[in-house]
């Protein structure tokens, strides 16, 4: 599978509650329960994918995704009775996403893109199959994640792919704008011939 | 200090988990499930925010076959709150907990330790309390603000209107529909 595989046009949310849906973008809303070793581990995880950027070269290449973030919870925020002070028994994992595309390829895609990325987020979790084949770990991300009640976009009608090629296009256009004025409209017409080239694939 | 890890680029990720009052979950869903068919969403009123989301927690999800030596059950449900949105957290949460007025005691008031009537500064030390620090934040567009990408996707738009209604232009005629369509930055 292409980790460009997502077309840049507007395609149909699939395989979820539509209540995770809002236009083009999808949610996703995970919990997973980790074992004492996580606790220790997932922190230095952390600490070297935010540090050395090459680690989330391949997630950056998963273009649909607009957003995503993961945390460890290991106690609430106290309010009063009757939440209970103190620690968790266990350390959870947050995980949410905010993409575009059907939520079995979403799955799919990072099965078979990131399966060691995959094995060393959730791997201290309880439960936790692999990610290849992708059937059982569908499966288990079915039966931890929960339905959002309310999700919003502020462009529904984009996908990431398109923000993305849209930006890209949107800094050759200011380059292009700067120099029109000044120019012969022969040197104009090849300028603006190969600008259309060079964008192509943003639009 | 260091980089915040709820942040990637200009983007922040923000996350406030508050307990629900016991004999409230239902209300509160029905509540925010019907957000959508009530108008355009609360958010849409914060200019900043991207993608957010409300989802409530019943409880965390136990399996004896998966090893787990103990069961652990939240003993409230929990009102999760996240956003991803341009800027730093304390003006955007200044802005926010303005623009949620009337939501505020629809939602958080239906939370254990939420200040009655909360709102404005009230509403935002709550949130605040309740935070949980992201651990990796990915924005695949996180140096762009929301004006930058709404920008970009509209001129995305009229470059492929241009070049539909553009052909077959000669060269001078061509460059001032451009000048016209896009301007001219000398």
């Amino acid at each position: 599978m292409s980790a460009n595989a997502t077309p840049a046009g507007p395609i149909t949310a699939t395989g979820t509650a539509s209540r995770n849906a809002c236009g083009q973008a999808i949610a996703i809303t995970v919990f997973s329960t980790i074992k004492w070793w996580g606790r220790l581990f997932l922190p230095v995880l952390f600490f070297l994918t935010r540090n050395f950027p090459k680690l989330t070269v391949t997630l950056r290449q998963l273009s649909f995704i607009h957003f995503a973030r993961w945390a460890v919870v290991t106690k609430m925020p106290y309010n009063g009775p009757p939440q209970r002070k103190g620690r968790l028994r266990y350390p959870h994992m947050y995980f949410e996403s905010n993409f575009n595309g059907g939520w079995e390829e979403y799955i799919d895609a990072f099965s078979h893109i990131l399966a060691n990325g995959m094995s060393a987020f959730w791997g201290s979790s309880y439960g936790f199959p692999k990610p290849l084949p992708t059937s059982p770990f569908k499966a288990y991300i079915q039966v931890n994640e929960t339905e959002a009640d309310h999700y919003y976009s502020a462009y529904p009608d984009a996908t990431s792919t398109m923000i993305q090629r849209a930006l890209v296009l949107d800094d050759k256009l200011a380059a292009l704008q700067r120099r029109a004025k000044s120019m012969e409209p022969e040197a104009f017409a090849a300028a603006y011939r190969a600008f259309l080239t060079d964008v192509q694939h943003c639009i | 200090m260091g980089k915040s890890t709820n942040v990637s680029g200009q983007a922040y990720a923000f996350m406030a988990m508050t307990p629900v009052k016991p004999g409230e979950e239902e209300a509160l869903a029905t509540y925010l499930r019907g957000l959508r068919d009530a108008g355009p969403s609360p958010f849409a009123r914060v200019a900043r925010t991207h993608l957010a989301r409300f989802v409530i927690v019943p409880d965390f999800h136990n399996d004896r076959t998966w090893g787990q030596r103990k069961e652990e059950h939240l003993e409230v449900p929990y009102l999760i709150f996240t956003s991803n949105f341009d800027g730093d957290l304390d003006s955007y949460l200044d802005e926010l907990c303005k623009a949620l007025g009337p939501e505020t005691e629809q939602i958080w008031g239906r939370c254990i330790g939420c200040p009655e009537n909360a709102s404005g500064a009230t509403l935002k030390r709550y949130l605040k309390h309740n935070q949980i620090d992201t651990g990796i934040f990915f924005a695949a567009y996180g140096t762009a603000p929301i004006g930058k990408v709404k920008q970009a996707l509209a001129h995305r738009e009229q470059v492929m209107e241009f070049a539909r209604t553009s052909q077959g232009l000669e060269a001078a005629a061509l460059q001032k529909a451009f000048l016209a369509q896009f301007g001219g930055n000398d």
